[in-house]
């Protein structure tokens, strides 16, 4: 594609990368508006196969950054390389499916007619409509036009728009957006089947429990930078135990003299022990044998929501 | 290519406000050009079929051109506004593609427009013969040929330059607002002071109802009617037709090449 400018999204050439198989790579992407920064020097890396969170708050820069990697927005600076071609490339979009947003189609076409006129743009099989449509059950209303269609329904037949290519690279830009909530669990469930085999999907979403439920790897942006990635259970880190217990101090002191434990910390009237939950009885054991009291001992870990507040600041809106 | 252009076709096929600016420009035409004319009973030798060069052709240079403009602007301009543009691009074809096949398609419709009018103009014409017992003497076939090229050719430069407003306002209100006021305020008013102010006329030569119109008259368009057409109204001066058609041509081609700049270099927010 033309718009993008060699300087700012030649593809990451092949000795730059990792030995991993990445469908999608940038290096130091950037997008300002004036003033304004979207993305800051964004580095991502998106692997073969695998379901992809891209999780932050509204405003963060997620959409902007899927645009880029679409080539409908021209980056800033950095690089970007998308199924081994620059952004916007044909050959790289022959093979993408994308939603960004929400469904934009036609209106007064019908959801098979939409789907006619996007497989004509992209070269797919006409017989290709069929499947797409009963993927997403909507074989009974597509002859119905769009306009007519509910927001779920608008959201279900912009995914199969984006399946139409049986595309190796999804990008589903909060594809739950305006659903109800049977309808979000459908979503994901089917996002979650797409997302099966050699078929790379790259979810961006501000909830985190679509992201948890979802995605095997998990980056979190916010003001346009990546502020944490990895999985779900990398980003929650390592689990511990909480331990209520009488007199806190005393039982705070024959805890942190035990080998098995790394720290010890009191908060909300609990110690918060850093160590294997599978120590709980040795602990346990040691608090009752020092003639402690013990109320409550249970294993404790950092929700996915605690650590993106913590990741993205307040979880507000950035810009 | 192929597959976009019948892709765009199918989207201008099926859409209501194409059907209801044909109709709306086909009723138009025949009121214009046969009733009001015929029940006010002014020229009878440009309302038979031996004046239907002429008074087809006559019809495309401001009212045609304004129904071709709004036409290029929703075949381009409504992507914007559905966001159906970012969908498009995100399917295989690059920006240019995308806009060619746009093109193209709207071309193609538009032969549906010149067909139309010259159907009913036709038809029009023959009724008026019967009715006033008037010979039928139809133009020559190569004549007919010439006048709807020439009509096509004047709707498409409207079509284009409707495109080119759509893509840089990146909608459809502002395109139409614009191309309007250009065709009713600035073309018509300026057209209306060449013969009063002499430094206007240079200038007018370069206005595309100069040029359609001195297309219109080398066909047979009568000079006399076209002065006399309401607010598309022009009273020359003329420029050959030669110059006229390559003036058209350039700014046709200078309204795609505008276009394609834009939505080549441009983010699709």
């Amino acid at each position: 594609m033309a718009l993008q400018s060699e300087l700012t999204t030649r593809p990451v050439t092949e000795p730059e990368r990792h030995a991993e198989d990445l469908v999608i790579e940038t290096r130091d992407l950037s997008k300002r508006y004036g003033d304004l920064v979207a993305v800051d020097r964004l580095t991502l890396r998106v692997r073969r196969g695998e379901v992809y969170g891209f999780l932050g708050p509204n405003g963060a820069g997620k959409t902007t950054t899927l645009r880029m990697l679409l080539g409908l927005v021209r980056p800033s600076s950095g690089r970007a390389s998308v199924l081994g071609e620059a952004p916007g490339n044909s050959n790289g979009l022959a093979r993408t499916g994308a939603m960004i947003e929400s469904a934009a189609l036609y209106p007064f076409l019908s959801g098979r007619d939409n789907l006619r006129v996007l497989a004509r743009h992209a070269g797919a099989p006409e017989e290709r409509i069929e499947p797409a449509l009963a993927e997403v059950d909507l074989s009974d209303r597509a002859e119905d036009r769009f306009s007519s269609y509910s927001q779920g329904m608008k959201q279900r037949l912009g995914v199969a728009a984006a399946l139409l290519k049986d595309p190796e690279l999804l990008i589903l830009d909060e594809p739950t957006n305006g659903l109800d909530p049977a309808g979000m669990a459908e979503m994901r469930a089917f996002i979650r089947s797409l997302g099966r085999g050699q078929r790379t999907v790259l979810l961006s979403s501000h909830l985190m429990t679509e992201v948890e439920q979802v995605c095997d790897r998990v980056g979190v942006i916010r003001s346009g930078k990546l502020v944490g990635e990895g999985t779900v259970d990398e980003l929650r880190g390592s689990a511990g135990l909480r331990v209520r217990a009488e007199p806190l101090a005393s039982a705070e002191r024959v805890v942190a003299a035990l080998d098995i434990v790394e720290s010890v910390t009191t908060s909300d009237g609990a110690l918060r022990i850093e160590t294997d939950p599978a120590f709980a009885p040795w602990i346990n054991r040691a608090l009752v044998h020092a003639g402690i009291d013990v109320t409550e001992l249970s294993p404790e870990r950092a929700s996915l929501e605690e650590v993106f507040l913590e990741l993205t600041g307040d979880g507000k809106d950035q810009s | 290519m192929t597959n976009s252009v019948i892709a765009e076709i199918l989207v201008l096929r099926k859409r209501a406000s194409t059907w209801i600016l044909l109709a709306t420009w086909t009723a138009l035409a025949l009121f214009f050009s046969y009733v009001l004319p015929y029940v006010e009973q002014r020229s009878m030798t440009e309302l038979l079929p031996e004046g239907l060069a002429g008074t087809l052709v006559r019809g495309f240079p401001f009212f045609g051109g304004v129904f071709a403009l709004m036409l290029g602007v929703l075949a381009v301009g409504s992507d914007y506004s559905w966001d159906t543009m970012k969908t498009l691009l995100t399917q295989r074809p690059g920006r240019r593609q995308v806009l060619a096949a746009k093109l193209m398609a709207l071309a193609s419709v538009l032969v549906l427009f010149v067909a139309s009018v010259a159907v009913v103009a036709a038809v029009s014409s023959y009724v008026v013969a019967r009715v006033e017992s008037a010979p039928v003497d139809w133009p020559s076939a190569w004549l007919m040929v010439r006048t709807l090229a020439a009509g096509w050719f004047v709707l498409v430069v409207w079509a284009a330059l409707g495109v080119m407003l759509a893509v840089l306002s990146r909608g459809t209100s502002l395109a139409i607002g614009i191309g309007i006021l250009y065709a009713l305020v600035i073309e018509g008013l300026l057209s209306a002071l060449v013969t009063q102010v002499d430094a206007l006329e240079g200038l007018s030569e370069v206005f595309l109802r100069t040029n359609s119109y001195s297309i219109a008259s080398a066909l047979g368009a009568s000079t006399e009617t076209i002065a006399d057409s309401g607010p598309g109204a022009f009273a020359g001066p003329y420029v050959s037709s030669g110059q006229a058609a390559v003036v058209l041509a350039a700014y046709a081609i200078c309204f795609v090449l505008a276009a394609a700049v834009a939505l080549r270099r441009r983010d699709v927010a």
